[in-house]
């Protein structure tokens, strides 16, 4: 019964979800044995647990309301002790506590308890280092290429990005011994690069002699090119697998490059049989990388496979506020959350919005509000790519005032129609930088001394005439727009 | 119907942050003042349209900037490998590295740009980057894009007329030109009024003026526009 229950849930489950979340979370599920009428459910790590419990318990239930007309109590759990499950497994056996944790415990206690479990587990210490002959001078900080401003406690952890940061930080306690690879994706600007040299910084901090080297694709690539032009192919090898930990960023630009992905396929399979960690990160998951070989993009996913999500408003307040407090300033909450409300897609512009309104600030000595904010950021949100064309105002004024386009070319000289077109006159002055001539000309092959005139009486009548000036402001507003 | 100018004839005195008219731009140019200094800061991305200055600030704080500028155009980022430039930017004991139209790098050269603000990141080296749209609608590759938009953002906002007459002056008195107020106003009211269009008349006037060995008075400026734009 709870089989076919489950059927039914998978199929749902399969339809709702994209095909890459439902391959990640919900096809590695198995149905567990139980005594009672409750759904016992099997998740192959504590990572998708997590997740699960997190993302989809609620709907497993709503579902099972639905097929049994009655409540289903549905238990999580991880594979039993003697089952054959990955490395990780280990550690979750020891640690049921915090694997079979009730749903309603507070995310952060549940992460809390995750990272006291790693903790105890036995470190292992960095093997020998076989050689560092290939970059000289600069102490094991310089050679690593790690940034220490990117740590764990400076990473602003919400949903988005909780399961990459505790993956992360699980493997940073257990270089090479955990999930190898860990496989972390997400669009850009949402703190890969952070985590992974958080995650590096990590390592280090528990092992100052660890070899750690964080490469972007794109450098990993360039070595690869001077090593061919250089005929130092072995020196190129011998550095890359004497690495402890390998970081290696943004993958997917790997596209193509064949000679890349060969040395890059080499070096992995170096890496993974000595226990050494490798860190990926990627714009998307392993299946989906584009002109990467199949032997490569199947080993992506031997490990662990996260996502970073984007950050959702809280988070992106948070966000900001964490960076204000790095810069000493102070930002109220209603600051940040209009920043917060009008930058959605990644963190890196957030950033950029809040250094404008804490320049714009300081450069007019006023403290940061919420209008200082809005007027600081006027540009930067109201950004527009389209030029403005006389053909456009044109447009819009007619529309405002209710007239045909074809009036503004017309010799008709009513008022209702002279003045919205000496409103347009004024309007293509102020905001193209054509001429007077070529204004005259597309408004209907108009003297430019017309427009002359249209634009002083314009200027004069706005001073006096309220109605008038507020419909310049909306008919400005809306042609920024 | 007048066409645009496209003459690139540079104003004679070179750049500077002293020379360019402000008008809306106060906070910029003070902040790039700032940045001329020892600490240049963090890195600035500046947008604004075609003929608003842009090259004119960049080359202005390359020249003065304490802690050693280099600019770089776009073109010089196009037509060099990127190990090349990656290899020049290592070598280079500047600490300001400023780019220049951003919006028109090839996809090969946003590689290289992208390599370059991540080694100025790591090296503490400041960047200033101008382009033609905000951060938002740069036709850049996304993590270029982004990390365009994580530097401090200035819009540069266009000058009014009277500003624009300002900076007519001081060009023409930097070329020593004598000029009637009636040929600037006529300018404005006949000319396309964005700033390259306004300079490149005022150099064809200067040029005509001694070719030809004429003041440069209103029929002179008449002239020229007939012969040369229309």
């Amino acid at each position: 019964m709870m089989q076919q229950f489950w059927e039914v849930c998978l199929s749902r489950f399969e339809q709702e979800l994209p095909a890459q979340q439902y391959q990640t979370w919900i096809k590695g599920l198995r149905i567990g044995p139980s005594e009672d009428d409750s759904l016992a459910i099997v998740a192959p790590n504590r990572f998708v647990l997590q997740w699960v419990r997190e993302r989809y318990l609620s709907r497993i239930e709503a579902l099972g309301l639905e097929y049994f007309s009655q409540p289903l109590s549905v238990r999580l759990s991880l594979p039993e002790a003697g089952t054959r499950t990955p490395a990780p497994a280990a550690a979750d056996e020891r640690t049921p506590a915090a694997s079979t944790a009730a749903p309603e415990q507070p995310e952060r206690n549940r992460v809390a308890a995750l990272r006291a479990d790693s903790t105890d587990s036995t470190r292992v210490a960095a093997p020998a280092i076989l050689t560092r002959s290939v970059i000289d001078g600069g102490g094991e900080r310089d050679r690593s290429r790690l940034n220490p401003g990117f740590t764990f406690d400076n990473l602003v952890t919400g949903r988005a990005n909780e399961l990459a940061r505790a993956a992360a930080v699980q493997v940073a306690q257990n270089p090479g011994m955990s999930y190898n690879p860990i496989f972390i994706y997400g669009g850009v600007g949402l703190g890969k690069t952070h985590l992974v040299h958080a995650l590096g910084n990590e390592v280090m901090r528990h092992n100052p002699d660890a070899v750690i080297r964080y490469v972007h694709a794109d450098d990993y690539y360039a070595d690869v090119v001077r090593a061919y032009q250089q005929k130092s192919f072995d020196a190129f090898k011998r550095y890359y697998r004497s690495l402890d930990v390998l970081l290696i960023d943004d993958i997917q630009f790997f596209n193509n490059k064949t000679r890349t992905q060969e040395e890059f396929f080499y070096a992995f399979n170096a890496l993974t049989d000595a226990k050494k960690q490798i860190v990926i990160t990627c714009d998307t998951y392993p299946k989906n990388i584009q002109g990467v070989e199949e032997r490569l993009t199947t080993r992506f996913g031997w490990g662990l496979t996260v996502q970073i999500e984007p950050p959702e408003l809280e988070m992106r307040v948070a966000i900001l506020k964490k960076k204000a407090e790095m810069e000493r300033v102070k930002v109220g909450e209603d600051v940040a959350f209009l920043i917060a409300k009008n930058i959605r897609s990644n963190v890196r512009e957030l950033e950029g919005a809040l250094k404008k309104v804490i320049a714009f600030a300081h450069f007019h000595t006023v403290p940061i509000s919420v209008e200082v904010a809005r007027e600081a950021l006027k540009d930067l949100l109201g950004a527009h790519n389209r030029q403005i064309t006389l053909e456009f105002i044109q447009k819009t004024v007619s529309d405002y005032y209710k007239i045909k386009v074809s009036e503004m070319y017309s010799k008709k000289r009513t008022r209702a129609i002279a003045r919205p077109r000496q409103v347009a006159m004024f309007l293509a002055k102020e905001l193209t930088p054509e001429s007077y001539p070529a204004i005259g000309e597309s408004f209907g092959g108009r003297d430019h001394t017309t427009v002359l005139h249209a634009c002083r009486t314009i200027a004069d009548l706005r001073l006096k005439d309220e109605v008038l000036n507020h419909d310049l402001h909306v008919l400005i507003q809306t042609l920024r727009k | 119907m007048m066409r645009q100018l496209l003459l690139d004839i540079r104003p004679i005195a070179a750049p500077s942050l002293n020379n360019f008219v402000a008008g809306g731009n106060r906070d910029l140019l003070a902040h790039l003042r700032a940045m001329a200094g020892d600490e240049p800061g963090s890195s600035v991305y500046l947008w604004g349209d075609s003929g608003s200055g842009r090259t004119h600030l960049l080359r202005a704080l390359a020249a003065e900037s304490k802690a050693r500028g280099l600019y770089l155009e776009v073109d010089q980022i196009n037509f060099t490998a990127a190990d090349t430039l990656i290899g020049a930017l290592e070598a280079t004991h500047a600490k300001l590295w400023l780019f220049d139209d951003i919006h028109l790098l090839e996809p090969d050269a946003q590689i290289a740009l992208f390599r370059a603000v991540n080694l100025a990141h790591a090296r503490g080296v400041t960047v200033v980057a101008a382009g033609n749209s905000a951060p938002r609608d740069l036709p850049l590759r996304e993590d270029l894009r982004t990390r365009i938009g994580q530097m401090l953002p200035f819009c540069i906002q266009p000058l009014h007329d009277e500003e624009r007459i300002e900076l007519l002056h001081a060009h023409a008195a930097a070329r020593g030109m004598k000029v009637d107020q009636e040929v600037f106003d006529y300018l404005l009211r006949h000319g396309r009024r964005d700033i390259r269009s306004l300079l490149g008349i005022l150099d064809l006037l200067d040029e005509h003026s001694l070719t030809r060995q004429r003041p440069v008075t209103l029929p002179l400026l008449r002239e020229v526009m007939q012969t040369r734009l229309i």
